[in-house]
Formats: structure tokens, sequence, C-alpha cells
């Protein structure tokens, strides 16, 4: 589904070069729940970017569902982010203009999808969330938990073939991000991809499998003493 | 289109965008009429006189130390002297001429003294020598004859038995039918029309006489009254050195005269600059106005829009991350525009409409066309586009990667 080899990005300045990721790789199969964990800085977020196609990369190769990206206009990586990732933010990332409807629909204008059929989408992801009744509401009439609902009933809309989720609970309160993270779970039980980025391992725990990044590389848990003391620090704490 | 949920996001922005929309509706009601009255002012700036302009010099002069009744002698040796000099083609005197904004007016019925309906003509003195003058076209009947033109005193009753008329003013006098030889009034003596010219535009340029500027009586008559208006037709090229020759000869002639240096000659063509400056003077006004107002409406449209750009970075970032291409961005902001631009326009129509009713009360302004309400609706929806298209690119240049950013 997902995979990259030997993969860099480099951010150029006129006096320095910085690697934000160097000969990464990384392979998602169909149907995985990934956590990819790391400290601040390690290239986490940037990552996502290029995994979303919401960035591209200096080198090495990136084949998205079996579509080398490396080569595509801004157009078609558009239409890619449209038709097969559903994108799930920290921040939530609603349209704060748009009510609840609205913003489901967005992805799906996008698509040029007709009406008919996109308000049978929307409903049935809000459905889906849990927030059918809350169409007409604006994102500032939601408490957090609910407002990263509809961001995951806007990601869900379109039955993307990845979900790409950056620290999904990193702005909720304990009670609701574990709401937030048992839907996770339960849409990747219905079939889903989904790579979710994180620095907490707790939630990193309740993926299937955990792909760590230090300084722009994936390293082995076991063998990266920072890491595990990270981690000891962070359990104790 | 995304119109639905374009208007949804622009009733949480109500302030700039009825201010923009009020804007438009206003700048579409003044340039609307400003464009309308500028184009009556041009129509009146290029209305023809009538007369051969390019080839026409008048000069004003005034006897010095002259009874009234001793002019026409006088007047008779300054025409000799005018018409013989080389480069002229002729020369009459007259009361007063096309575009000098003053003269004679007064009504001309199918009835003698106060009796049936007055119609307005201005009145021009005349002679055997005016239609050649002038390169007045005869369209129906004759030219005076020399033995017609008589000396008219300042307190004689203007009856005379012979008139020219325009075709303006024949075809109001007798609609359909035909002038010459019937009668007219000027008092309780009839005038024969014995001829009808093309065009003569009346003396005034102003609004007064508008309604009836074609309408002019040539009268066979020399006004013996302190001085004279000569009318002078030269040759192809010789308007400078007749400028120069024609009062330079009416001096060595006669030294008991005033010809001011400032407008004591003047050619026609100075004269219509002169009677049309302030008309012209308007225009260019109204014309600038427009151009303002046009510009501080589109300044206000790239304004809003830029702060609405860099407002909503991290929106448009979000709608890239979800699928927007570039050109469903430009498109969303030209749509928004359109749809302000519209409002804007719909209200600017009302008001357009509403500002020419109080023009037409308040300043006898004619009703203004339709098509000038549609092309100012044009202009201002697509100076709306124009004004939007730069912000509009700059906002389809915010790359989808800020939506992860959290400033």
């Amino acid at each position: 589904m997902l995979k990259m080899t030997h993969l860099s990005k480099v951010y150029r300045t006129e006096v320095v070069e910085t690697y934000a990721l160097r000969d990464f790789n990384i392979d998602v199969k169909e149907g995985e729940f990934v956590a990819v964990t790391g400290p601040s800085g390690s290239g986490k977020t940037t990552f996502l970017t290029i995994a979303g196609l919401l960035e591209t990369f200096t080198g090495g190769e990136y084949m998205l569902d079996g579509v080398d990206v490396s080569g595509l206009n801004d157009n078609a990586r558009s239409k890619i982010r449209n038709e097969k990732i559903g994108f799930i933010f920290q921040a939530f990332n609603l349209i704060p203009d748009l009510n609840v409807f609205d913003n489901v629909e967005v992805p799906l204008r996008y698509r040029g999808m007709k009406a008919a059929e996109r308000k049978q989408r929307i409903m049935d992801a809000l459905e889906r969330v849990g927030l059918a009744s809350r169409l007409k509401h604006y994102p500032a009439e939601l408490s957090g938990g609910q407002q990263q609902r509809v961001a995951i009933a806007r990601a869900l809309a379109g039955s993307p073939r990845l979900l790409l989720a950056d620290e999904p609970t990193g702005n909720l309160d304990t009670q609701m991000a574990r709401g937030v993270m048992e839907l996770l779970e339960d849409i990747h039980r219905e079939g889903a991809t989904i790579v979710m980025v994180t620095h907490d391992p707790e939630l990193a725990a309740r993926a299937q499998r955990n792909v760590h990044i230090i300084d722009g590389q994936e390293v082995d848990i076991a063998e990266e003493p920072r890491f595990q003391a990270e981690q000891a620090a962070s359990s104790h704490g | 289109m995304q119109i639905k949920p374009i208007l949804s996001a622009l009733r949480h922005h109500k302030a700039g965008t009825i201010l923009i929309a009020v804007q438009i509706a206003l700048t579409l009601a003044i340039v609307c009429n400003a464009l309308f009255i500028i184009q009556q002012r041009v129509t009146q700036l290029s209305r023809s006189s009538g007369v051969d302009e390019a080839h026409l010099i008048r000069i004003q002069n005034q006897w010095v130390g002259t009874d009234d009744k001793d002019i026409g002698p006088l007047m008779k040796a300054d025409l000799d002297t005018l018409r013989r000099l080389p480069g002229v083609v002729d020369a009459y005197a007259t009361n007063t001429t096309p575009l000098s904004n003053g003269g004679w007016s007064t009504g001309m019925s199918l009835k003698p003294g106060s009796k049936g309906e007055r119609t307005m003509t201005a009145i021009y003195f005349a002679d055997n020598h005016t239609l050649n003058t002038l390169g007045l076209k005869l369209v129906a009947g004759r030219n005076f004859h020399a033995s017609e033109v008589a000396p008219h005193m300042p307190h004689d009753t203007l009856q005379p038995p012979q008139v020219i008329v325009t075709k303006a003013l024949a075809d109001k006098l007798f609609p359909g039918g035909q002038a010459v030889g019937k009668s007219v009034y000027l008092g309780d003596k009839p005038s024969i029309i014995v001829g009808v010219v093309a065009r003569l535009q009346v003396p005034w340029v102003g609004g007064w006489a508008s309604n009836w500027e074609g309408q002019s009586t040539l009268v066979p008559r020399q006004l013996m009254m302190g001085g004279a208006n000569f009318v002078v037709r030269v040759k192809d090229g010789q308007l400078g050195k007749i400028e120069r020759a024609a009062p330079a000869a009416l001096l060595a002639s006669d030294r008991m005269r005033v010809i001011a240096d400032d407008h004591g000659v003047m050619t026609f063509t100075q004269m219509r600059q002169d009677v049309y400056k302030r008309d012209r003077g308007m225009a260019i006004l109204m014309g600038v106005i427009c151009l303002v107002l046009l510009g501080i409406t589109a300044a206000g449209i790239v304004g809003l829009t830029s702060f609405w750009v860099g407002q909503r970075r991290k929106q448009i970032g979000v709608r890239r991350a979800l699928g927007a291409t570039r050109h469903d961005i430009l498109s969303y902001f030209l749509t928004e525009n359109l749809l302000i631009g519209v409002t804007g326009v719909v209200m600017g129509v009302l008001l357009a409409m509403g500002m020419n009713q109080w023009l037409m009360q308040a300043f006898e302004m004619q009703r203004i066309s339709w098509l000038w309400v549609a092309g100012g609706v044009i202009v201002l929806l697509l100076l709306g586009q124009a004004a939007v298209l730069a912000p509009a690119m700059r906002a389809s240049r915010v790359p989808p990667v800020v939506a992860t950013r959290t400033v």
C-alpha cells in the first residue's frame, strides 16, 4: 500500500543542508495499522507530509497503492490525495465557516461527485462516528472530541485506501482521546489501512506495528538506547 | 460549482462582504450616471453647427463716434474691404453667429400677433452673401436677393417680408409639408419663407435651447446698432493670414473703430473650443471621478480578498490537502467575488435608476438608457474579477503542507 525506499528529504538554505529524512524505508501493507513514533524533530511529520503527498521528497522512491508518485504533477497529486488518502490532523482542521455537513462534503465536492451520492456518503460517515444528529452545527459549537470525529468522518466519506493520522489525539483530553482511538481501531478492524504519527507510546502500543524514526531514519527500537531511555522516562512519568 | 458552501462562508464574513457589495453598488450607480452625462456632453460637443467652421473668422467691430443711423455706409465699406482681400471667399455682417452663446430668440407662429402656438427660433441677421459665407446648404427655395436686405434700427419691430428657415424649424412648423412659400409670423405682419437650409445651429450651446438647437431663422436685415459681427469665409490655408490681414485692412480703411485684442478676431474653431470649454471640463472631471471610483473599488476588492487569503491560508492548505487543485482554489475566490459582485450590481442597478430619476427631476437630465446600466454592470463585474485575480492566484499557490502547520 505505502512503500518508501531510500527516501530522503533535504531542506536547503544558502549555507546549510538539513536532512529531515535520510535513507528512510517503510513498507505498509494493505489493512495494517502502523504507528510511526519518535521524539520531536525526528522527522515524523515530514514523513507524514510526504506520505500524504503534501510535500515532495528529494531522493529515493515512493510507491503509493502501486503508483510511483515521484513524477506526478500537482493536479495528479491532488487527485490522489482526494481519492486515495484520508487525513486526520492533530488540530482537526475543520473549516470554521462551514457546518458539519458542509465540512464533510469538502473532499467529495472536489471529486465532482453528484449531490445525492455526496449526501449518502456524508450521512453514512457521520452515522459511523456518531454525529448524524449534529449536521447543522458549526465546529465552534462542538467539543474537541466531536470535532475530531467530524474530521474522521470527512476522512472516511471518500472511502480512501489509506488513512493518515497526525497525532489524532494530541489536542484531546484522556477520555476524548480514548474515544477517538477506539474509533480508529474500529475503522481498522473494518479493513482500513491506517498510518498514525504519534509521540505517545501508549497510543503507539495500540497499533499493530510501530516504526520508530530518529534523526530522519527508521531505527530498530531494541538497538536504540536513546529511544529506550525516552520510552522508560515516559512510562514512569 | 460550490456556491452553497461559499454563501455559507460569506455569512460568517458579513461586514467585509456588505462593505464591498455596497461599494460596488455605489460605484455602479455613480459611474453609470456619470458616463451617461459624459456621453451627453460629448454628443453636445460633437454637434455640427451647420457652418463651414474650418474656414470662418468672426470679427467683432465697434465703430467709435458714429450714430446708429450713419452705420449703413460704414458697414458697406467694411464689407467691400473684407470681400476684396485676397484669400477671402465672402463676408457678411450679422448680430450673432453659432457658437457665440449669445443672440436673439423669439417665438414664431403660423398666425398673426399673439394668436396660435409659438415655436422658438433663433434670429440671425443676414444678407444675400450669408449662405455663401457660412457655407449653408439650401435644400429648398432660394437665397435672399440684395434688394430684400434692409437696415434694422434698434427700435424697429422685426417683421421682415421674407425669411429663410432651417429644415428643423420648417419640419416643426409644417410637419410633413412644404414650407417654402408659406407665411409665418414674428409679429403682426407675415413673413414668407423663401428658402430652407439644411442646418444652422442656434447661438446657444447650453441647456435652455437644447430642445430647439436646430431651429434658426435668417432675416434679410443689417443691424444698425454701434457695431457689427463680420463673418469672413476664407480659402483653404488662408485662415492664419486673413486672421491678421482682415483687422489690419479694416483699421487701415478707418481707424475710428475698436477691434478687441483678445476676442475681437476669432476663428470658429477657437469659438467652438471656447464655448464648449465647460462641457469639456465637466466631461473630463466626470471621467476622472469614474476612474478614481473604479480604482478605489478595485483596490477595495484587492485589499479585502488579500486579507481573506491571508486569514484563510490554513483553510486553503486544508482544502488543498483534501484534494483541491490550484484551479479549484482560484475558482473558489473568483466565484466568491462574483457572488459579492452580483449582489453589488443588483443593488447598484436600483441605485443607478433612482439616482437618474432624481437627476431627471432636479436637473432635467434625460432618462438613462438600459444599455448604459448593462454596460456598467459588465464593467463592474469584469473589474471585480480582474481585481480578485492576483490575490486568488496567490491563494492558489498556498501549498497543501500548510494544513499540517500549527501557525
